[in-house]
């Protein structure tokens, strides 16, 4: 950025908000906001234990971030920054996949599929404002975007003429929220934060959020986040807590259960046949029932992004978009497969194994850039896919074994190898829950993925080891018994897949690196007393 | 939409609730208004910034609300009540409004006045006077009737500051005080929960103050949206915050050195502090003057109050010969008897209040007690200035603040007076930094607050009792409630009849008292901007007395509770609709404190399909038809409508033979009200104010403190001592008894000179006894508080405000502590059924820390159970669980939002997730 770009950003007193609402409703306005939608909103805070307790309100919305997480995962281009810092959304491009919603840990975008109407019916006064356009995409604060630009435009200074500011901020009526250019040291944002202290959201994650929260006055000096009460556990649901993701549902986790399984199963496969006399043809049926598998997990994904007809538009981001490096992995998959079809050689189905690796690898990144969802943006998280996808592979080219023994011989190998790989998910999950709340998964995912944790390792782990172990010594089994720890195996993915994606997968929540020092008993502000 | 039409915004105002109004601009495409914007260009001169709040943008779903009454209705079924169906059916203009003229004219010729010797009209407005900035000139028109009964409350009183109101206007002409925001630094809230319920300008006057350091201590036994907000939360057992101010005052009268910490020449000067009380309870008189004596140590001799006086004595007692003037002129002669100053009458009656006692009833420690007198004796300033437009004045800035609850009923005036003293005791009464009044509704005239402040005999404000003598007594209330003939203080003015006991009308038309008229009904009954049947105390038995009344006109919005009731609907031109010349700026309310003052015009900004009109329509054709023309033309002329159309220096008088459409009667209104303003320099038209908004001019920062007023005229401020209560009291006691009244007994009680702490939450825990229950089957205190997103807005229909209201925490049902909570087995979003001997509400429980275990509260004013979509909110409301009793009535006719209670789980699932 040049040094005369400007970086639009705002501060918030959180000594002079009182919760009220109008920029809340100011903004629902400005940008003609539909029922539930609200770009900007206000949270009631409540921290510690009766009489120690301590209340506040918390502006939230869209921080414009200067690293926003929601951009790159953007397959489309959709989401993009500009030179000034604004993070803009292109209604048109969308195609409402919600990367950019799970990505972001401010939980600041909104997905609208059926908008309705406040009185259940439409009024005149909401269809002169609706927004068609904005049906099934991706939607969120923009700063006032067309103001600022406008406003600019006709010769005024953004933060300072109210014509020319975020809603939010010039309606106000508490002046907590002061919008302006960050990079104008004489901008009253600029001087807001010079000479207070403030603090910025999630900074531990590196998107340096463009809001300033200020904390501290005279009479309410700041005080550093201090358990809040005498809570043996944690403190209870409130206000900070990340609700469940709902962007992603199960078609979602369909992509990442089949797609794991068919990439892994390719890939496991491929290195088997390098080990194994695996014939051409079985091996390309085995590629074909992967493929399979993969496309009714895209098929599920389809149907859940927002604009359906544009989902074509995916492939407009390889350069950052893992989503969209997907989209290209399967077609490398795909062109290998087509190949060994039309023409037979081992070559095509070397490339269709490369493709399915880096699907395989591609969707690890898809999930762990859901940088909002702590259960997911761990790093662990792209080699617990990528193990499991090749366990669970494992397991599908063991009942594929089991069922059409003539195109996948197997030795010892396959059961060996998917010990090995059982074991190895299996020892990445207990790494993943151990750490859980070190990572910051909160509470309520920590409990479901708890909850969760026996039955993985019974159904998805220890029985499909026992299985595999069996085919290993009873040399006697029928061939059809390797099905068993296959079946096993799939399922125990598909579970863990489902439960970390539909119901471990609570947003960050907001947090306060630091707290006015008001409220009662310890909280309480230092008496004034001269 | 209709793209021909250009986009354009429309000035106007939003006064939903009284601490506006404040000045939007709406948005209109294609002839519908899409959007609601402050209007910035007031910035500079709003002690708002020019903001408008979270109601106003209400406004756009309020015009466009499909559940809107369309035409004017006519009721079917003559049977009322709350499960009758009243069968509404459409019918023209012409035929409603021929249909109450001819009820009013008949009204006219029965003589106006009933058996009972109460006007056979009446007419309930919402509080705050808010209704007034948006009915037209409908207040001319009741004002051409001539005989209207005002005084069914619609939750007045109970509602309100009450106690603020009557105390504050006899003490300083505060009918509300506000802090001298700007200059303040420490304020002492009792419950005061201004950051809800101070508007735009106490919000913004506010944040600015705290982060200019301003100090706020909020005591209260929920942590509100203000206590979330202040330096401090201290909590408090609900009603005992007389108790935790007397020890307050005790500290600083007793523990420390009031002689060092007090303003001693502002006690000595300007109050009543050494004034001589004799022992009958009333000041010592010179025999001669009869004017209250002073001891003056400089010379040891007892002069009258305004004799040259060189130090007056503030404690201890004197030998001295005078006179006492009690009740009903009864004299006493004393010779040479020793008398305290009625500072040492303080000293003496505060010496029990010590921090240890106060802790004890009040929960809060003594320690902090101490501390929060200390602080407010640290910041007080004593014996500094400041220069105020050229003017030196004294500069203490404290404050101390009371919240509704606090305010009225049993005990406010206790608190009160607390407050009053305490900040007299240290000089901030009317000084910049202070507290200041910012308004008068009782004294008049109203458009200052110094007029009426006029030096009496004893050198004290005047002020309009209502006359308790023998020879002036009312012994014939004039309407049902009374307040001529039972409160003194309410005095007698266009609003004393919302301020007397506005619940007794309702109370005794169920149950009529002893030696009283018969409580009959009102022939005709409007309603305007009200519904009392939801906003009362005990709403289900309002809402059966008001079934029985014989003929409501309502004007009416949507279907609503008391509406239900009624057999005429009209539906007026709403907010977005009418239009209005209304007054801004100077000093109103709450926290409106201007350097401006001027006008601004409420206008049509888009027109709707709904079959609505104008106030000022409806009211000249109700005269028309009513034949009552003249008296209404001449009631406008004379300003009934809020501008006054001819003065010596001009005449802009409507011809009152002629009935005149609204644009000609606002445009005599807007010439005239310009003509004022400037001094006839710049005189506009409605034209004018409709493209322009608003027209102003400067206001002295001067005239926002009394205390000026008050030196100039050498007026004391009549604290601590209260001898003029005493007498009322005692008259009233003899003149009620004179005619068989004994059911006020109890609320004569409180009439004294320095008011005694009582244990206040008794009075409750003892009504559930009274009304047949164990107080231990009710362990829980209930208390209401402020939701800003819906007082006063009659927007509890809309939508958007519920949307967004569900962010503040309460909105969702009844906050209850966590402990008390998991104690009774409930969860978060469980359902709850809350009980009182009055009555039953049901909602969801809303787990929270910061609420007393003993208190839980339910927000604002829900319970409906007709209102289209507030209906289905599902949410609990404690006027179901108030009790309407005189036993909970205090001596000015006040009750309190406080109910005992008990908490149940309820049947069904939990609250449903959004």
């Amino acid at each position: 950025m040049n040094e005369t770009s400007p970086r639009w950003g705002m501060t918030i007193d959180l000594n002079r908000c009182v919760g009220c609402q109008t920029c809340t409703i100011a903004c629902k306005h400005a940008n003609d906001t539909t029922p539930g939608v609200q770009w900007r909103s206000v949270i009631d805070v409540e921290t510690g234990q009766y009489p120690d307790v301590q209340r506040l309100f918390l502006v939230t919305g869209c921080q414009h971030c200067a690293e926003p997480s929601c951009v790159p995962v953007c397959p489309t281009g959709a989401t993009k920054q500009r030179a000034d810092g604004l993070v803009t959304m292109d209604y048109e491009l969308c195609i409402g996949c919600a990367s950019c919603a799970v990505a972001c840990p401010y939980q600041a975008r909104t997905i609208v599929h059926d908008p309705g109407f406040y009185y259940g019916e439409e009024t005149v006064q909401e269809r002169a404002v609706a927004h068609d356009e904005r049906i099934g995409v991706a939607q969120k604060c923009t700063f006032c975007i067309t103001r600022v630009d406008d406003g600019l435009a006709a010769g005024l200074s953004p933060g300072i003429d109210v014509d020319a500011t975020p809603a939010c901020a010039a309606s106000c009526i508490a002046s907590a929220i002061t919008f302006g250019d960050f990079n104008n040291p004489e901008s009253p944002v600029s001087k807001l934060a010079e000479a207070n202290d403030y603090f910025q959201m999630h900074g531990e994650l590196g998107n340096d959020p463009q809001i300033k929260y200020l904390y501290q006055t005279p009479s309410v000096p700041g005080r550093d986040p201090e358990e809040p009460g005498p809570y043996e556990e944690e403190p209870p649901e409130g206000a900070l807590t990340g609700q469940l993701q709902k962007f992603w549902d199960m078609r979602a986790a369909m992509n990442f259960i089949l797609g794991g399984l068919g990439s892994g199963a390719v890939v496991v496969a491929y290195l088997l046949s390098l080990a194994n006399d695996v014939p051409f043809a079985g091996l390309r049926i085995v590629f074909s029932i992967a493929a399979a598998v993969m496309a009714v997990g895209l098929f599920f994904v389809w149907l859940k992004i927002g604009r359906k007809l544009r989902a074509a538009f995916v492939i407009l981001r390889p350069h950052s978009s893992w989503m969209s490096r997907e989209v290209y992995a399967v077609a490398v998959f795909a062109a290998g497969l087509i190949g060994a079809w039309m023409l037979p050689h081992p070559g095509w189905l070397a490339l269709a194994a490369l493709g399915a690796a880096l699907f395989l690898y591609a969707q690890a990144r898809i999930l762990q850039a859901g940088k909002g969802i702590p259960a997911w943006r761990t790093p662990r998280m792209i080699w617990m896919l990528i193990l499991s996808g090749l366990a669970e592979g494992a397991g599908l080219n063991a009942v594929i074994a089991g069922l059409l023994p003539w195109a996948l011989p197997t030795g010892f190998a396959l059961p060996i190898a998917g010990i090995v790989l059982v074991v190895i998910a299996a020892s990445l999950w207990r790494s993943y829950v151990d750490n859980a709340k070190a990572e910051g998964i909160g509470a309520k995912a920590r409990a479901v993925l708890s909850k969760a944790t026996p039955r993985l390792y019974v159904i998805g782990h220890l029985a499909p080891i026992v299985g595999y172990f069996a085919l290993i010594t009873w040399t006697a089994a029928p061939i059809w018994l390797f099905a068993v720890p296959g079946v096993l195996v799939i399922a125990g993915g598909a579970y863990w897949k489902a439960v970390v994606i539909t119901r471990a997968a609570h947003f960050q929540g907001f947090a306060l690196a630091k707290y006015p020092r008001r409220g009662s008993g310890r909280f309480a502000a230092p008496l004034s007393v001269g | 939409m209709d793209q021909t039409t250009p986009k354009k915004t429309v000035p106007t105002f939003c006064y939903q609730c009284v601490a506006g109004p404040d000045l939007m601009r709406v948005e209109v495409e294609g002839g519908i208004a899409t959007r609601i914007e402050s209007n910035y260009s007031i910035g500079n001169e709003h002690p708002g910034g020019g903001r408008v709040c979270v109601k106003a943008y209400g406004l756009i779903q309020k015009t466009y609300n499909p559940d809107r009454v369309r035409t004017p209705m006519k009721r079917t079924n003559p049977k009322k009540g709350r499960d009758e169906d009243p069968g509404f059916v459409p019918i023209s203009w012409d035929e409603a409004l021929d249909t109450v003229a001819g009820k009013l004219r008949k009204a006219i010729d029965d003589g106006l006045t009933d058996t009972s010797g109460y006007p056979r009209i009446a007419a309930s407005f919402g509080g705050g006077g808010t209704p007034t900035q948006y009915m037209g000139t409908f207040p001319a028109f009741l004002a051409a009737l001539g005989n209207v009964d005002l005084g069914f409350g619609a939750g007045q009183g109970v509602k309100c500051y009450h106690s603020e109101h009557l105390y504050g206007e006899l003490w300083h002409r505060a009918f509300i005080v506000a802090p001298d925001t700007p200059r303040v630094n420490y304020i002492l809230s009792c419950g005061h929960n201004g950051d809800a319920s101070t508007g735009v300008a106490g919000i913004w006057r506010h944040a600015d103050a705290r982060v200019r350091g301003m100090k706020r201590v909020q005591v209260e036994p929920h942590q509100s949206i203000t206590g979330a907000v202040s330096a401090e939360w201290i909590p408090i057992k609900p009603k005992t915050d007389a108790a935790f101010l007397y020890g307050v005052i005790h500290r600083i009268l007793h523990e420390r050195d009031w002689r060092a910490d007090c303003d001693i020449p502002f006690l000595k000067d300007d109050t009543v502090a050494p004034y001589l009380v004799g022992p009958n309870g009333y000041y010592l008189r010179d025999p001669e003057t009869r004017k209250p004596l002073i001891h003056d140590l400089a010379d040891g001799i007892n002069k009258p109050f305004d004799g040259d006086i060189s130090d007056a004595a503030l404690e201890g007692s004197f030998t001295v010969s005078g006179i006492e003037v009690g009740a009903d002129a009864d004299e006493w002669s004393h010779d040479a008897i020793q008398a305290r100053t009625a500072h040492q009458v303080l000293l003496d009656h505060m010496k029990p209040y010590d921090p240890e006692w106060a802790a004890a009833e009040c929960d809060v420690p003594a320690d902090r007690i101490r501390s929060v007198a200390d602080e407010f004796i640290a910041n007080a300033c004593v014996g500094e200035t400041i220069e105020i437009e050229g003017e030196t004045l004294p500069f203490r800035p404290v404050a101390v603040l009371l919240g509704k609850t606090v305010n009225n009923g049993w005990g406010g005036y206790n608190c009160c007076w607390a407050r009053t003293l305490l900040l007299c005791l240290v000089g901030a009464l009317e000084v910049p930094g202070g507290m200041i009044g910012t308004n008068v509704k009782l004294n008049r005239p109203a458009y200052d607050r110094f007029t009426s402040a006029v030096k009496g005999p004893d050198g004290v404000m005047e002020f309009p009792f209502n006359a308790t003598t023998k020879n002036e007594w009312q012994s014939q209330p004039h309407i049902r409630n009374a307040y001529r003939t039972l409160v003194p203080l309410v005095a007698n003015s266009a609003w004393s009849s919302a301020l007397g006991p506005a619940h007794l009308p309702w109370l005794f038309q169920k149950s009529p008292p002893k030696n009283w008229p018969e409580p009959t009904k009102p022939d005709i009954w409007f309603c305007y901007r009200t519904n009392p049947a939801i906003s009362s105390w005990n709403t289900p038995e309002v809402t059966k007395r008001m079934a029985e009344f014989p003929f409501t006109v309502a004007f009416a919005y949507t279907y609503d509770e008391t509406n239900h009731m009624a057999d005429i609907l009209l539906p007026e031109a709403t907010d977005l609709e009418s239009t209005q010349l209304i007054q801004i700026g100077g000093t109103k309310f709450v926290e409106q404190l201007w350097t401006h003052q001027g006008w601004t015009i409420r206008q049509p900004a888009c027109e709707t399909e709904v079959d609505c009109r104008d106030m000022t329509d409806i009211a000249t054709e109700l005269a028309v038809r009513t034949g009552i023309l003249e008296p209404y033309n001449a009631a406008i002329n004379k300003g009934g409508h809020g501008v006054r159309l001819a003065t010596k220096d001009f005449d802009y008088r409507l011809d009152e033979t002629q009935p005149h459409s609204l644009e000609e009667i606002w445009n005599a209104s807007a010439k005239a009200a310009s003509h004022d303003l400037s001094g006839g320099e710049e005189i506009n038209d409605l034209d004018w104010f409709k493209e322009h908004g608003y027209m102003l001019r400067p206001f002295p920062q001067l005239d926002w403190y009394l205390y000026p007023h008050m030196k100039k005229n050498g007026i004391r401020f009549e604290l601590p001592y209260q001898e003029r209560i005493l007498r009322h009291g005692t008259q009233l006691a003899r003149r009620l008894h004179g005619i068989g009244v004994e059911w006020w007994d109890v609320q004569l009680e409180e009439y004294e000179p320095l008011p005694a702490y009582k244990p206040f939450p008794d009075i409750w825990t003892e009504h559930v006894r009274e009304a047949g229950g164990d107080p231990d089957d009710f362990p829980l205190w209930a208390l209401t508080s402020r939701s800003m997103q819906y007082s006063w807005g009659l927007n509890v229909g809309i939508p958007m405000i519920n949307e967004v209201a569900q962010n503040v925490s309460g909105h969702k049902g009844l906050i209850i502590n966590r402990g008390t909570a998991e104690g009774l087995g409930l969860a978060e979003g469980d359902p709850v059924v809350i009980q009182s001997v009055a009555g039953e509400t049901r909602g969801y429980a809303v787990l929270r820390e910061g609420i007393r275990p003993d208190t839980v509260v339910m927000i604002g004013q829900f319970d409906h159970w007709k209102t289209p979509f507030a209906k289905d909110l599902n949410l609990p409301s404690l006027n179901s669980l108030t009790s309407m009793s005189l036993s909970l009535t205090d001596s000015t006719g006040s009750g309190a939002d406080i109910a005992r209670v008990r908490v149940m789980r309820g049947d069904g699932p939990p609250r449903p997730e959004e």
